[in-house]
C-alpha cells in the first residue's frame, strides 16, 4: 500500500515525529487546504448556531429570550465570522489549495513555506478579530454591536474597538493577499507543459481571477486603518462629524475593500460550478473562452460599483447614476455564465448524482439571488428596498445560495479525491433536499417581508411582518437539520465508506489522474504534458487517459 | 400589511411600484429562461434514457450566444432607465410646499414645522411607544400616537430637511408605505419630499442600524384633510382636533401612563393594571389590616383591623378576585362605607373595583404608594383630562 498525503508530509521546520506536529507544521497544499476547512466550519456553526438564536427572537414580536443589545450583539457576531472568517478565506482557501495545484500537474504551490505561514496568518486574524468583539467600556466588557459593516460614526464612537477589528480585517487582507500572490505565480509558473491558459480547468480561471482581487482590493482595508488610527489617536476629523470628518467617506472606503470582496467570493464558486456541469452531463463545456472571460470580466468590472451600496446615503445623484449603469454590467457576464451551463446539458447525458443535484439546486437559488440583485441595482426601486429584508434576503440567496452551496457542491464533488472514500449517495441526496427547501422557506418569505416594509436588523417589529418570521423560522429549522444531516452523512462516508478508486466520476481534469488515492504527498507521479482540452469527452467516457506513471494510454 | 401600503396615495409610490413591477415580471422571464431549460434538460437526457452514442459534443452557436448576451443586456438598460427614472421623482424637489425639519436621534424622531400666522412654531416628536400584543395577537397597549407624529395636509408637497445631531449617528428616514427612504447624516442636510393623495396614517421606520432602540425608533404619518391640518397649524395647540389628543387613551398616552400601567389586559406592568382596579389580594389584606388614608377622601382614614382572621382573607379573595360571584357575609364589614355592592360612595369613598374621577385626580395630584414603588404625582394633568380618563376606564372595562 503506497503512502498517502495522509501519512507523510514535508514541514516549514525541521522534520517533527508527532502527527500532530506534522500538521502544524506542514507545507502540503492539500494538508493546509483540509486544516482552513476544518478552522471555517467550526467558525461556520458557531455562527449559524447565533443566526438560530435570532431566529427564535423574531418569531414573535416584543422580546422573548433577548433584549435589544444582544440582539445586536448577535447579529454582528454572525456577520463578522460568516463574511471576514468563513466566506472570505471561503473556496480559495479550501479547494484552491487542494485542488487547484492538483488541476494544473503542479506538485504544491509556488510558495509552500509561504502557504504554511499564510494559514497561521489566518488563524492570528481569526484571534484578532473574535477580541475585538469584546471592549470594555462603561466598567464592563461588552460586545460589539455595530453589524459586520462597522459603519461611522456608531461604529467609533460607541466605544467598540473599531480599530482591533480593522487590525484583524488587515491581518486577515494580508492573508488573503499573500494566498491570492501565492496562487498567481503558481498558476503562471507550474502549470504543466503544454496547459496554456485556455487549456486551464475553469476552476482555475475562478481561482486566478479571484486572485487578482485579493492582490488589488484588499489593501484598501489598510488605507482605511491608517484613516481609523489617525483619527483615532490623533483627533484628525477622518470619519466622525463631530471633528469635522464625513461618515459617508467611511462607507465609500468600506465597499470599495467588501464590493470586490463578494466577487472574490462567487468566482471560484462559479469555478466549481464549471467543473460539475460538464463532467455530469458528460460532454465538453459549452463556451469555455466565455465563460473563463466572463470571470475576468466580472472582477474587472466588480472594482467600479461598489457605490450602489450608497444609494440611500445622501450621494450626489449623478454618482448614484454612474454606479448604477455599471452595475448592470456585472449581470450581463454572469447571466451568460448561466447559458453555458444549460447548454452544456443540451444533448449530454445528465448523471444526477449529488454534486450534480447541488449545482442545479444553485442554478435556481443563485439566479434569484442574481435577478433580485438586479431589482435593488435600480436606484429607485433601491431607495425603497435598501436596508430592508429584500436586501438581506438577496444577500442570502446570493452568497448562501451561491457561493456556500457551490461550496457544499464542491466537498460532495471532490471529497473521493480528498479522503479517498465515498459518502452514501442516498443520504447525500437526502440531505441536499433537506437544505434546498429549507433555505428557500427560510429566505424566500423575506422577499415579501422586505417589499413591503420590513427593515433589517430589528429586533422587534410591527405585527403586521410576523407570518414571515414564523414561515422563516420553520424553514431555519429544515435548513439547520439538513446541514447537520450533511455534515453528519459526510462524516461517516469518511469513517466508514468505501474506497472510492482514483476516478469516481469518471472526469477529465487532472486531478482525477493521480496514481493513488488519496493522493500521495507530492501528486502526479510525473508531471503530464498537456496538449487537450480539459473537459475532453467521447460518447461520454474521457478521452485522454493515464497510466500511474502518467504515461497517456488512450 | 402595513397601513397605506396599498392605496398609492402618493405619486412616488406609484412610479417607483411601476419601476419594481416592470422588473419583477422580466426578471420572472429571465429566471423562466434559465431554469425551465436547465429542469427540461436534465429530464429529457437523463441518464437512462441517453445512449453514449447520441452525446454530442456541442460547444459553440454563435447565434444564440449573440441573442443571449445582447437581449439580457437590452433588458439591463431598460432596468437602468426605470432605475433612474424614479430616482428622478424622489429626488426632484417641488418648487414649493410646506418645508419641514427632521431631526433625528437615538432614538426617536422630531419634527419643526415653519412659524405660523401668530408666529408659533409647532415643534412635535419624541420617542414612540409602539403598540404591543399579547401571543394572540391581542393588542395590550396602543403605542404613544398623538404628540410624536408628523401631521401633513393631504395633496400638497411636503419637503423634508434631515439632519442628525452632529455627535449623533447615522439613522434612515423610511416610509414604506410611500416606498421612500433617506440617510439621515450627523452634520448634513438630506432631503425628500412627498405628496400623499389619501388621508390616512402611514408608518415611518428607521432603516440605518443605530444601536439599542434601533427598531423602536419609529413614528406616524398622519395625513390630514387640508382644512383639518390648517386649523391645526394655525393654533398653538401640540395636535390637531380628532381623534389624536382629546381621547382618554390619547391622554393616557401623552402623559406616559402606559408605560407603566395596562389598559386592556389584566397584566401588571409596573404599576397595576387599569382595565379594572384590580388590587392583589396581599393589597387588599394590607389595607383591611393597617387601615388607609392615602386618597384624601371626604370620610378620612379607614381604620385598621374591620374585619380579622379568616373573614379578612375571605374579603381580600373576593375584592380581588373583581366581586364576582356570591358576596361572601363577611363582606357587610365593608358595605357600610363602600356600599352594599361595593362601588364606593361618589366623593366619600372609592369604588373598589373602579377608578373614579376623585380617585384618579387624587392620584395624579399627590402620587400613590403601591406595592412595587412610589407613583410619582402628575399635577399638571387638568380636570378635563381626569375626567376624559375615567370615562375611559368605564369603557374599557
Amino acid at each position: 500500500m503506497s503512502k498517502s498525503y495522509f501519512d507523510e508530509t514535508h514541514c516549514a521546520i525541521g522534520h517533527p515525529k508527532s502527527t500532530f506536529m506534522q500538521w502544524m507544521l506542514t507545507v502540503d497544499h492539500k494538508r493546509i487546504g483540509l486544516m482552513y476547512a476544518a478552522v471555517m466550519f467550526t467558525f461556520f456553526f458557531i455562527a449559524v448556531a447565533t443566526a438560530l438564536a435570532m431566529r427564535f427572537e423574531l418569531f414573535a414580536p416584543g422580546a422573548q429570550y433577548m433584549d435589544g443589545d444582544t440582539f445586536n450583539q448577535a447579529f454582528t457576531l454572525h456577520g463578522v465570522i460568516m463574511v471576514f472568517l468563513f466566506i472570505i478565506p471561503g473556496i480559495p482557501a479550501v479547494f484552491g489549495n487542494i485542488v487547484m495545484p492538483l488541476m494544473i500537474g503542479a506538485k504544491d504551490v509556488s510558495f509552500p513555506r509561504l502557504n504554511w505561514f499564510t494559514f497561521w496568518l489566518y488563524i492570528v486574524g481569526c484571534i484578532v478579530a473574535l477580541s475585538s468583539l469584546f471592549n470594555f467600556s462603561d466598567g464592563a466588557f461588552n460586545f460589539a454591536d455595530t453589524g459586520w459593516t462597522f459603519y461611522a460614526p456608531y461604529s467609533l464612537n460607541t466605544g467598540t474597538n473599531v480599530i482591533t477589528t480593522l487590525v484583524a480585517a488587515f491581518i486577515l487582507g494580508m492573508a488573503s493577499i499573500l494566498t491570492g500572490l501565492n496562487f498567481l505565480v503558481t498558476i503562471h509558473r507550474l502549470r504543466a507543459p503544454g496547459m496554456d491558459f485556455f487549456k486551464m480547468p475553469l476552476f482555475v480561471w475562478g481561482i486566478y481571477a479571484t486572485a487578482w482581487i485579493q492582490l488589488l482590493a484588499t489593501p484598501v482595508v489598510g488605507i482605511t486603518l491608517i484613516l481609523a488610527i489617525l483619527e483615532k489617536f490623533f483627533g484628525i476629523g477622518i470619519f466622525d462629524p463631530s471633528k469635522g470628518g464625513d461618515p459617508v467617506l467611511f462607507q465609500h472606503l468600506f465597499w470599495i475593500y467588501s464590493h470586490p470582496a463578494v466577487y472574490l467570493m462567487i468566482l471560484p464558486a462559479f469555478g466549481i460550478m464549471s467543473e460539475i456541469i460538464p463532467v455530469f452531463s458528460r460532454r465538453e463545456v459549452f463556451g469555455y473562452r466565455t465563460i473563463a472571460l466572463s470571470s475576468a470580466s466580472i472582477a474587472g468590472i466588480g472594482y467600479l460599483v461598489w457605490g450602489h451600496h450608497l444609494y440611500t446615503s445622501g450621494m450626489s445623484d449623478l454618482a448614484k447614476t454612474i454606479f448604477s449603469f455599471l452595475t448592470f454590467f456585472v449581470a450581463v457576464p454572469t447571466g451568460v455564465k448561466f447559458y453555458d451551463w444549460v447548454a452544456t446539458m443540451y444533448k449530454g447525458k445528465i448523471v444526477l448524482s449529488t454534486p450534480m443535484l447541488w449545482a442545479l439546486g444553485t442554478m435556481v437559488t443563485f439566479a434569484i439571488g442574481g435577478l433580485t440583485g438586479v431589482t435593488i441595482a435600480m436606484v429607485g426601486v433601491d431607495i425603497h428596498l435598501q436596508d430592508t429584508y429584500y436586501t438581506v434576503a438577496h444577500f442570502h440567496y446570493a452568497i448562501l445560495g451561491g457561493v456556500v452551496f457551490l461550496l457544499f457542491a464542491g466537498m460532495h464533488y471532490w471529497f473521493p479525491l480528498i479522503t479517498g472514500k465515498m459518502y452514501n449517495e442516498t443520504h447525500a441526496k437526502i440531505a441536499f433536499w433537506l437544505n434546498f427547501i429549507g433555505f428557500n422557506v427560510l429566505w424566500f418569505p423575506m422577499f415579501i417581508a422586505g417589499y413591503l416594509g420590513m427593515p433589517r436588523r430589528y429586533f422587534d417589529y410591527l405585527p403586521e411582518f410576523q407570518i414571515y418570521h414564523q414561515i422563516s423560522f420553520w424553514g431555519a429549522i429544515i435548513f439547520i437539520t439538513g446541514l447537520a444531516y450533511m455534515f453528519y452523512v459526510l462524516i461517516q462516508g469518511w469513517r466508514k465508506g468505501e474506497s472510492a478508486g482514483v476516478n469516481p466520476w469518471r472526469a477529465t481534469t487532472l486531478e482525477w489522474h493521480l496514481p493513488t488515492s488519496p493522493p500521495p504527498l507530492e501528486n502526479h507521479t510525473k508531471v503530464p504534458y498537456v496538449d487537450f482540452n480539459p473537459y475532453e469527452y467521447h460518447h461520454g467516457e474521457p478521452v485522454v487517459k493515464f497510466d500511474e506513471n502518467m504515461k497517456r494510454i488512450d | 400589511m402595513l397601513e397605506g401600503f396599498n392605496t398609492s396615495g402618493a405619486v412616488i409610490a406609484a412610479h417607483i411600484d411601476q419601476a419594481f413591477w416592470v422588473n419583477f415580471w422580466v426578471s420572472i422571464v429571465l429566471f423562466c429562461s434559465v431554469v425551465l431549460p436547465m429542469l427540461y434538460f436534465a429530464w429529457k437526457f437523463r441518464e437512462s434514457k441517453v445512449k453514449n452514442e447520441n452525446i454530442e459534443n456541442i460547444t459553440h452557436h454563435t447565434g444564440l450566444e449573440i441573442t443571449w448576451t445582447v437581449i439580457p443586456t437590452i433588458m439591463l438598460i431598460v432596468f437602468f432607465w426605470y432605475g433612474y427614472d424614479s430616482m428622478k421623482t424622489v429626488r426632484t424637489m417641488p418648487d414649493s410646499g410646506i418645508a419641514i425639519n427632521v431631526e433625528g436621534s437615538k432614538w426617536k424622531w422630531r419634527y419643526e414645522y415653519p412659524a405660523n400666522e401668530a408666529g408659533h412654531v409647532h415643534k412635535l416628536g419624541g420617542a414612540y411607544i409602539k403598540q404591543k400584543q399579547d401571543e394572540n395577537g391581542k393588542v395590550i397597549e396602543e403605542g404613544t400616537m398623538g404628540k410624536s407624529a408628523l401631521y401633513v395636509p393631504v395633496d400638497t408637497n411636503i419637503i423634508l430637511s434631515m439632519t442628525a445631531p452632529i455627535d449623533d449617528v447615522i439613522h434612515s428616514f423610511y416610509i414604506p408605505s410611500l416606498r421612500m427612504k433617506e440617510d439621515v447624516v450627523p452634520g448634513r442636510t438630506t432631503k425628500l419630499w412627498f405628496n400623499v393623495g389619501t388621508v390616512g396614517e402611514y408608518d415611518i421606520e428607521c432603516a440605518e442600524y443605530c444601536g439599542t432602540d434601533h427598531s423602536y425608533m419609529y413614528s406616524r404619518l398622519v395625513v390630514l384633510p387640508k382644512a383639518e391640518y390648517e386649523a391645526w397649524f394655525n393654533s398653538t395647540e401640540d395636535t390637531p382636533k380628532g381623534n389624536y389628543a382629546t381621547s382618554g387613551d390619547a391622554v393616557l398616552q401623552l402623559h406616559g401612563c402606559k408605560s407603566c400601567h395596562a389598559i386592556e389586559t389584566d397584566k401588571v406592568l409596573v404599576g397595576p393594571t387599569l382595565k379594572t382596579r384590580t388590587l392583589t389580594s396581599e393589597q387588599v389584606l394590607d389595607v383591611i389590616n393597617n387601615g388607609q388614608n392615602k386618597l384624601g377622601y371626604d370620610m378620612g382614614a379607614m381604620p385598621a383591623g374591620l374585619a380579622t382572621g379568616a373573614d379578612a382573607q375571605e374579603i381580600a379573595a373576593y375584592v380581588a378576585g373583581g366581586m364576582k360571584g356570591a358576596q361572601p357575609a363577611s363582606f357587610a364589614a365593608c358595605s357600610s362605607c363602600h356600599g352594599e355592592d361595593g362601588k364606593g360612595m361618589y366623593g366619600m369613598s372609592p369604588n373598589l373595583v373602579e377608578y373614579d374621577a376623585q380617585l384618579l385626580s387624587n392620584v395624579l395630584k399627590h402620587g400613590k404608594k403601591g406595592i412595587i414603588g412610589n407613583m410619582p404625582a402628575f399635577p399638571y394633568v387638568s380636570d378635563e383630562e381626569v375626567s376624559a380618563i375615567a370615562e375611559y376606564l368605564q369603557n374599557t372595562k
